[in-house]
């Protein structure tokens, strides 16, 4: 054991690819990517409005039904990344945020965009107003919340437009 | 009503926080930590080899991390653990302390007289090749922790996760500020400079926290831990096996407090809260006959998770060390006052190991590195970072997850802390 330690290091990688079902919550997203609707549901029974929606009420154990949220709401918290994971490092710096959907009791996590991305501009309390890509797949990365007062000039733009 | 048998800790192995161990895989890292536990044991007086060791409770946070799925059964193998019971544990940033409380379990219920408790974590190997380096690909690995759906892609991740109920709680209180936070790294990385397993060593001033590059507003660099490859090992007995093997000094857990609150930030009630320490906290407290509202005196210390300085800031309150909304002050108006606040010779030193931000993180090894290093405290064997024992009794906290929604926190007592009211 004198002799120097040399060590051996080798690439290697995991992938796994996947055609996962979103279940349950499935209308959510093809509301989404054909209606730019963003349903929520509402417990049959307490009435907690959810979002990200469940069918089922985890706190009183009864169905929900679903139910079209408004597309305005209001930061509750937020952030501004500027060093990241290996997917999202070329996106820095972006902006990250609790919103409270108007309607909605739970805030949902969503990127905020903003031509003017300081954190007074994203800060709690700010009303913002979701923008959706002309493009949509059905997923989250479909659409963003926007500082009310820059709403019309995103949809202005060639790859974005406004919801219902 | 409680039938579970008293529990103590009698022998502690950490090996060195480091950034990278390009001489070590998981596994041996792993053998080299149950190894100093051993000999630790054998110093406080139990005459033990890994062949009286009756079953092992694995911390492991990642498979990711360590290029394997199950990595425990091969661990089981390289530490000669082969035909014995072992069972994995996996609960984020809280796996250490989460893997103390079920190796308790594992003593407590009569499962076993002799337990191995073996947090171990290798992230480095993981790495960007766009950027040539690996703290990217270890942040990538670490958000998959994020809810897939809804989370992850919207570019969620550590940093931002733990941001948010801070700016949240500063919205409420006004506090914590960018400087009381930068007081933390200054505490924590100056506290590391006595402890030789510490991988960020540092003398920083305000001034450094606040010019060290932004991450995620508000934290800053300096304001984060850093990711460590390690491993840390505790060896519990009963409390015959302790009088049987003439144990000089053993600690006892004497309180083991854990809940997971909503992974989802967005359906807390307050965001600016982790309602999982609260309630970890009041239930370790009671099962230890400790009091929530008056802790602060009834304890010498606290390991606590400071993977962010201004995390560090909010678990002062929902530990019970301040009341809600005093955290920043606690700090602040204490800075370098010998005898208050949590510095190293305050009335609470917090993190005298450095913690996450000044020792290191290595995720399924932390948790019980803080466990091991407030026994060794109460032992008074910590060595330079060694505080003042006079209550005999210490916490150790973890928490993690997505919004870091579990939390552990672990009561210790030394013989004398015991007796103590």
């Amino acid at each position: 054991m004198s002799e120097e330690f040399k060590d051996h290091q080798i690439r290697d990688v995991i992938k796994i690819n996947y055609k996962y079902t979103m279940g349950g919550q499935s209308k959510f997203f093809i509301e989404l990517k054909n209606n730019k609707k963003l349903l929520g549901t509402k417990c049959k029974k307490c009435g907690k409005t959810w979002m990200p929606p469940r069918i089922n009420c985890s706190d009183c154990y009864e169905p929900a039904d679903w139910l079209e949220l408004k597309q305005t709401g209001t930061i509750e918290v937020s952030t501004i990344v500027w060093y990241t994971t290996s997917a999202f490092i070329k996106a820095i710096p972006y902006g990250i945020g609790f919103i409270k959907l108007d309607g909605a009791e739970t805030a949902l996590l969503q990127g905020i965009f903003s031509e003017n991305l300081v954190p007074s501009k994203i800060k709690k309390g700010k009303r913002v107003k979701a923008v959706f890509n002309k493009q949509r797949d059905g997923k989250m990365t479909d659409f963003f919340f926007v500082p009310e007062d820059e709403y019309d000039n995103w949809i202005s733009k060639p790859e974005y437009e406004g919801g219902v | 009503m409680r039938t579970m048998r008293k529990v103590a800790i009698i022998g502690v192995g950490i090996t060195p926080f480091r950034a990278r161990y390009l001489d070590k895989t998981y596994f041996e890292l792993a053998y080299d930590a149950t190894k100093l536990a051993l000999e630790d044991a054998n110093k406080n007086g139990a005459e033990i080899n890994h062949n009286n060791l009756e079953s092992t409770v694995y911390g492991i946070y990642n498979e990711l991390f360590e290029r394997q799925f199950m990595p425990d059964i091969f661990i089981n193998s390289y530490i000669g653990m082969n035909n014995k019971p072992g069972t994995r544990i996996a609960s984020g940033g809280a796996t250490g302390g989460y893997t103390v409380r079920m190796a308790y379990s594992e003593v407590a219920s009569g499962l076993s007289d002799l337990c191995l408790c073996l947090g171990v974590e290798k992230c480095n190997d993981c790495y960007d090749e766009q950027t040539g380096v690996t703290t990217p690909e270890v942040l990538n690995a670490i958000a998959y922790s994020a809810d897939m759906t809804y989370e992850y892609p919207m570019g969620m991740m550590a940093a931002s996760s733990y941001v948010s109920m801070v700016n949240a709680h500063y919205e409420e209180f006004g506090n914590p500020t960018e400087e009381q936070m930068a007081y933390v790294s200054v505490k924590n990385h100056g506290n590391a400079m006595l402890n030789p397993k510490s991988q960020a060593p540092m003398k920083v001033s305000v001034e450094n926290v606040l010019n060290s590059r932004i991450i995620c507003f508000p934290f800053k660099l300096l304001d984060c831990c850093l990711y460590s490859e390690a491993s840390a090992a505790l060896i519990l007995a009963n409390e015959e096996k302790v009088k049987e093997l003439g144990v000089e000094n053993p600690i006892w857990i004497t309180g083991v407090g854990a809940a997971n609150t909503d992974c989802f930030i967005g359906n807390r009630e307050d965001m600016g809260r982790l309602y999982s320490n609260i309630y970890a906290a009041k239930a370790a407290y009671k099962m230890a006959n400790l009091d929530y509202n008056n802790i602060k005196s009834q304890i010498d210390l606290a390991e606590l998770h400071d993977a962010f300085s201004g995390q560090e800031v909010i678990s002062y309150e929902e530990l019970g060390f301040v009341p809600f909304g005093e955290g920043g002050p606690w700090i602040e108006k204490t800075f370098e006052k010998p005898g208050e606040g949590p510095w190293l010779n305050g009335e609470l030193p917090c993190c005298p190991s450095g913690g996450l931000i000044g020792c290191g993180h290595a995720v399924g090894a932390t948790g019980i590195m803080s466990t091991g290093e407030a026994a060794l405290q109460l032992r008074g064997d910590a060595g330079k970072h060694q505080v003042s024992i006079n209550k005999g009794r210490a916490i150790s906290h973890s928490i993690g997850g997505p919004g870091a929604a579990y939390a552990a926190i672990i009561v210790m007592a030394n013989e004398e802390g015991l007796k103590k009211p």
